[in-house]
């Protein structure tokens, strides 16, 4: 089905909007606080409302089977039964502005580059603990510290060559930071796809706007990855290690690995021989010179790490410590997206940079520092508990959404072990007209922003794009795609 | 005086089925400092598997095989030639000993410097609520470390098969009962509890004095003393680390420092015998 292709030259009521509830205590991302569609948006909403609801339920089923039977799909974990779903896909885009952009892509590398220089610190010299900015304790008590990594030095001083920044709109229209992903964030290949499908449904709409392309993000990252080979290599050979097809997010290891033209591999086709890397393939063993592998720390060496470990690689922790193969990310940057270290940031920043951090931190409350902790089981309710060392949104409680009883437990469980939660306030996410197939029509949904940035040696990329995550639920504010969230295109202007 | 050392370390593994393909990994080999000196290392396996020297995460030399099946048991031979010197475990000179630093700053860059053997691991982790050794602040921090190795002594009693490798110092504690890694995860624990910085240190220990640790690998602990240095000390024997002791490794616990890991392709169980044999000539 193809509209938009000719122009039409009479303005027809906006059917699509017509019953849109607008709530004005909300940061809406289309509409002003006087209800009036902003800049970026007025194309788009002129051209979307041609259509009636019943074209639009019709492109969405399309869309729907397309990533279906594209196997587009990831699973939930701790599902009594655990099944195969769709992420949900809103063919409604985000826009960002040319200008709106560069702040946050200024931001987000800023952020990357002092996260690289603090865990390369944390591995060294430590000078940002004797300094007393960090307090010791923070790293002593952080599970995704690695003392292997102590001493040893990544090919190009890169340790988070890839990382997934989540930021939101808060209702001051503001950008904040509320989650920085250094360990193999995953995410972009729903970017990808989600260009893809809404070029499909609605390609005409592009021919009105000047859209950074996302396509580009395999080459750029093949491209920054070869940058931090091993020394002594002159044409290196990348792959991407997965830890099988029934991990939730195999669908991207095998896009990432489709688009960069390079092999997926699982741990058993890899061996380790005089401290080098090889691939088993039909030709004989060839070596491998970059790792960019989907899997945690604890799993890449049986022999290094967790011993139980069937998906890593035996010996492969020995051939980089030599300097024979690069891991991407290097071990141990768990240590620097623990939530708990996301306060300091912001320090972390003006002590390497010199810097004031361009994109601002949403306030942290610590559970381990005592007056942080007398102030969050007294105002429970007014504040989001998130335990430090969980991804994915498990494990959040909203303090307006809880029953007395649910207090309860989770003070309880905050006074066990402090040092596992933070808190922080009930942050007010713009929300963005999404539509809803219940009611058949656009609503007002919460949604965030994943940012990808490829950090290299001396230069950087980011995606001019990114992962819009919608909380589908009304009202919920927890957009992962596990919390049962869904995404949009996100459009990045040219100008 | 040199002391010339011949140690024969044998493991013999069996599996329930055939097995297609696996990796081991030995820390094994005594390593060379100023008080020992590798002469030779030979190693075999009866299935002829290639293997290597590498080096692991904490910069000690071990010895990696890969083996291609189908076989059910593969043995591991190694033996190792070396001379020490002999060393006097209180040659040291006490006069240098000093406390924990008090000063707020000095204090928190030793915490830095030493934080990998301050902090407690799911080894070495006290479970609360358990009496254990305190430290006499009248006494300084050798004399209170000599009395925290008796205690260990004392308190548990050396039991083969009671424990295993990842027995947890709670139940350790309750049946009051181990072998040299428990004893030494105490000691680490309660040492660590007073801010001394302790590492467990995993190593052959010449038997010939009747002294306590199978014809196995050895355990002992190694403790910080500010103004001094690394002071080995082994509870299991209530005597402080003397020429006998042969440091193969040190690490925060015992799975920085096991003797050998392996991972193998193919199904069902499979067990492990392991063998060791000290024997000293003097020159």
């Amino acid at each position: 089905m193809y509209l938009f292709t000719k122009p039409c030259p009479m303005q027809k009521r906006n059917t699509l909007f017509s019953s849109y509830p607008r709530d004005p205590g909300l940061f809406d991302e289309l509409f002003d606080q006087e209800g009036k569609v902003t800049k970026v948006y007025s194309k788009l909403f002129n051209l979307y409302g041609k259509n009636s609801i019943s074209d639009y339920l019709e492109l969405n089923n399309k869309a729907k089977a397309s990533f279906f039977n594209q196997g587009i799909t990831f699973q939930v974990y701790n599902e009594a039964t655990t099944r195969e779903k769709i992420f949900p896909f809103d063919l409604f885009p985000r826009i960002i502005g040319a200008e709106e952009w560069a702040h946050i892509e200024k931001g987000v590398v800023q952020r990357c580059r002092a996260l690289n220089l603090f865990l390369h610190d944390l591995y060294h010299e430590k000078e940002i603990l004797k300094a007393g900015v960090v307090p010791l304790e923070l790293i002593n008590s952080s599970e995704n510290y690695l003392e292997q990594m102590v001493g040893l030095d990544p090919p190009g001083g890169i340790y988070n060559h890839i990382s997934g920044t989540d930021i939101i709109r808060h209702k001051d229209g503001e950008f904040y930071v509320l989650e920085d992903n250094i360990r193999c964030p995953s995410g972009v290949s729903y970017v990808l796809s989600n260009r893809a499908a809404l070029k499909r449904a609605f390609f005409g709409v592009f021919n009105h706007y000047d859209v950074h392309t996302v396509t580009n993000y395999a080459e750029n990252l093949l491209d920054q990855l070869e940058r931090v080979k091993p020394g002594g290599v002159d044409v290196p050979t990348c792959v991407v290690l997965t830890p099988g097809m029934y991990n939730s997010a195999f669908y991207e290891h095998s896009y990432l690995a489709k688009t960069m033209g390079v092999e997926l591999v699982e741990g058993r086709d890899l061996y380790v021989e005089n401290d080098f890397v090889y691939m088993k393939t039909i030709m004989g063993p060839r070596r491998v010179d970059i790792l960019y592998r989907r899997i945690d720390d604890h799993f890449i060496d049986p022999l290094e790490f967790r011993q139980d470990s069937a998906l890593g690689v035996p010996g492969l922790f020995a051939a980089y410590k030599k300097g024979n193969i690069t891991i991407v990310n290097a071990p141990g940057t768990g240590v620097a997206d623990d939530k708990a270290v996301y306060t300091y940031v912001p320090d972390i920043i003006r002590f390497y940079l010199g810097e004031e951090p361009i994109l601002k931190n949403v306030q942290t409350y610590h559970c381990s520092r005592k007056e942080d902790l007398e102030y969050v089981l007294d105002n429970i309710r007014e504040l989001v508990v998130k335990p430090v060392d969980e991804a994915g949104g498990y494990g959040i409680s909203i303090g307006n959404c809880l029953t007395d009883t649910e207090v309860e437990e989770v003070r309880q469980s905050i006074r066990n072990a402090p040092r596992k939660y933070v808190a922080q306030p009930i942050l007010s996410l713009s929300v963005h007209p999404t539509f809803i197939e219940e009611s058949q029509s656009f609503e007002q949904r919460h949604i965030d922003l994943r940012t990808f940035t490829v950090l290299g040696p001396d230069s950087s990329y980011v995606l001019k794009g990114g992962l819009t995550r919608v909380a589908l639920r009304k009202g919920n504010l927890i957009v992962n795609s596990s919390q049962g969230g869904g995404s949009k295109d996100t459009w990045v202007l040219q100008k | 005086m040199t002391e010339h050392y011949t140690i024969e370390y044998v493991a013999e593994n069996t599996y329930e089925h055939p097995v297609l393909e696996a990796n081991w990994q030995f820390l094994i080999i005594p390593r060379e400092d100023a008080h020992q000196q590798r002469i030779q290392i030979f190693f075999e396996n009866s299935e002829n598997a290639p293997w290597e020297f590498s080096r692991n995460g904490f910069d000690f030399t071990t010895i990696r095989v890969r083996c291609q099946g189908a076989f059910k048991t593969i043995s591991f031979r190694a033996v190792f030639h070396l001379e020490k010197t002999e060393a006097n475990p209180f040659e040291f000179d006490l006069g240098q000993l000093r406390g924990l630093p008090e000063n707020p700053d000095e204090l928190l860059l030793f915490r830095i410097r030493f934080s990998r053997y301050l902090k407690d691991t799911p080894l070495s982790r006290l479970p609360n609520r358990v009496k254990v050794f305190d430290f006499d602040p009248k006494h300084h921090i050798f004399e209170n470390l000599i009395g925290l190795n008796s205690w260990v002594f004392q308190t548990l009693k050396y039991t083969s098969g009671a424990t295993d490798v990842d027995t947890p110092l709670e139940v350790v504690l309750e049946n009051r009962m181990g072998v040299c890694q428990d004893f030494t995860h105490l000691f680490l624990a309660i040492a660590r509890h007073h801010g001394i910085p302790a590492r467990y240190v995993s190593g052959y220990l010449h038997q010939g004095l009747g002294y306590f640790g199978d014809a196995q690998m050895h355990a002992w602990a190694e403790a910080h003393l500010p103004g001094i240095g690394w002071v080995g000390f082994d509870p299991a024997n209530n005597i402080l680390a003397t020429t006998d002791h042969i440091k193969v490794a040190h690490g925060r616990d015992y799975s920085d420092c096991a003797p050998l890991k392996g991972v193998f392709t193919g199904m069902g169980g499979n067990a492990t015998r392991h063998r060791v044999q000290v024997e000293t000539q003097q020159q």
